[in-house]
């Protein structure tokens, strides 16, 4: 049985409402090749098999409730395993500078992991929860990062109908390159932090971990 | 003795976790750069897979869909409505594996282009003989 037909598939059987259900999973944190199924949504769309407005509708539904099933997740019961981390995380300080970036760039992070840098958009949706990012805030850049995907890949697979596998895999490609930028971006920024910090630091003892002790 | 094993600039397991991350984000970007800027779509149609449609291999290789029907054992459509099964579930249907399904659509594909003539149109509804049936005067022949 091959995975991608059995689930691209369902959407040819079963239409719109199979297309809902797969997005909640997928949204939700699933591995599922929605990539491609939206685009044959497209195609399909393009022959006049499905329309246009119940295509988006229901993917875009699906993809925000998944969203907010992984939001609530972590806000409800990720809290209170971060909690049982503590040491892991770097103790109730780290946490807390967790939250306060989350409030300060979650917004941008979110939108644009749901369309742009979509791996990363269950991981987020569960910081998110685990933050306490603020509902309201977290639910429009999701509303507003999901119909743009949708939107998006869609049409891509209504102008490409007849090409969608080379349409997916290269907006697969695309997507992983946006990933791998923006971690690259973010932990080379740390880095230089790190270095930076270091650097008018050379003459501190290494060994010494309390802070009272360093020498200026 | 530890400090002998840190590079310059870095301290502590999670700088050289944050280091070791990067590298990996670098590398992880290098490659998908390189699929994006260097992918080329296939010199032939794409493969027929299981997920498609008759309609939709009718479409991708630009053939009416209505040669694609009695290769797979299935009434012409038109007149009968377009099937808009996966083509797994047909095979599954028909007692076909995909590999036959595929073989069979594409000896179809290749005969309705040319250098071959092109297919025939469809047939018509009213062209089609309805099954006569017992105690009934059956349709008009022709």
């Amino acid at each position: 049985m091959n995975f991608t037909d059995e689930i691209v598939g369902a959407l040819a059987s079963y239409g719109v409402p199979a297309l809902y259900v797969i997005l909640v999973v997928a949204a939700a944190g699933v591995p599922a090749p929605v990539t491609l199924l939206l685009v044959v949504a497209g195609s399909f769309v393009a022959q006049g098999d499905m329309s246009m407005t119940s295509v988006v509708i229901a993917s875009s539904l699906g993809a925000i409730t998944g969203d907010q099933i992984g939001y609530f997740l972590g806000r409800w019961g990720g809290r209170k395993l971060a909690a049982r981390a503590l040491h892991f995380v770097g103790g109730e300080a780290r946490l807390q500078q967790a939250e306060d970036a989350t409030r300060k760039y979650g917004g941008a992070a979110i939108f644009l992991s749901r369309w742009l840098i979509t791996p990363l958009g269950p991981p987020l949706n569960l910081t998110s929860g685990i933050t306490k990012y603020p509902w309201a805030k977290f639910l429009l850049w999701d509303v507003m990062g999901e119909l743009l995907w949708v939107v998006l890949y869609v049409q891509l697979g209504r102008i490409f109908s007849d090409r969608v596998e080379t349409v997916a895999d290269t907006l697969g490609n695309v997507t992983w390159l946006a990933v791998g930028a923006v971690i690259a971006l973010v932990l080379g920024w740390k880095l230089f932090g790190y270095l930076r910090s270091e650097d008018s630091d050379e003459s501190v003892s290494v060994v010494a971990v309390e802070p009272e002790k360093k020498i200026s | 003795m530890a400090e002998r094993f840190k590079l310059h600039g870095l301290h502590g397991r999670g700088q050289w976790l944050v280091a070791v991350g990067f590298f990996l984000a670098l590398c992880l970007t290098g490659v998908f750069a390189y699929r994006v800027l260097h992918h080329r779509p296939p010199p032939t149609d794409e493969p027929i897979r299981g997920w498609m449609t008759i309609g939709y291999v009718a479409h991708a290789y630009r053939v009416p869909p209505h040669i694609l029907y009695p290769p797979l054992g299935l009434p012409s459509a038109p007149p009968a409505p377009p099937d808009k099964r996966p083509l797994r579930e047909v095979a599954r249907a028909q007692n076909l594996t995909m590999d036959e399904v595929r073989a069979r659509l594409m000896d179809a594909i290749i005969h309705a282009r040319p250098p071959y003539p092109p297919p025939p149109p469809p047939p018509r509804p009213e062209d089609v003989v309805p099954s006569p049936n017992i105690g009934n005067t059956g349709g008009a022949p022709r």
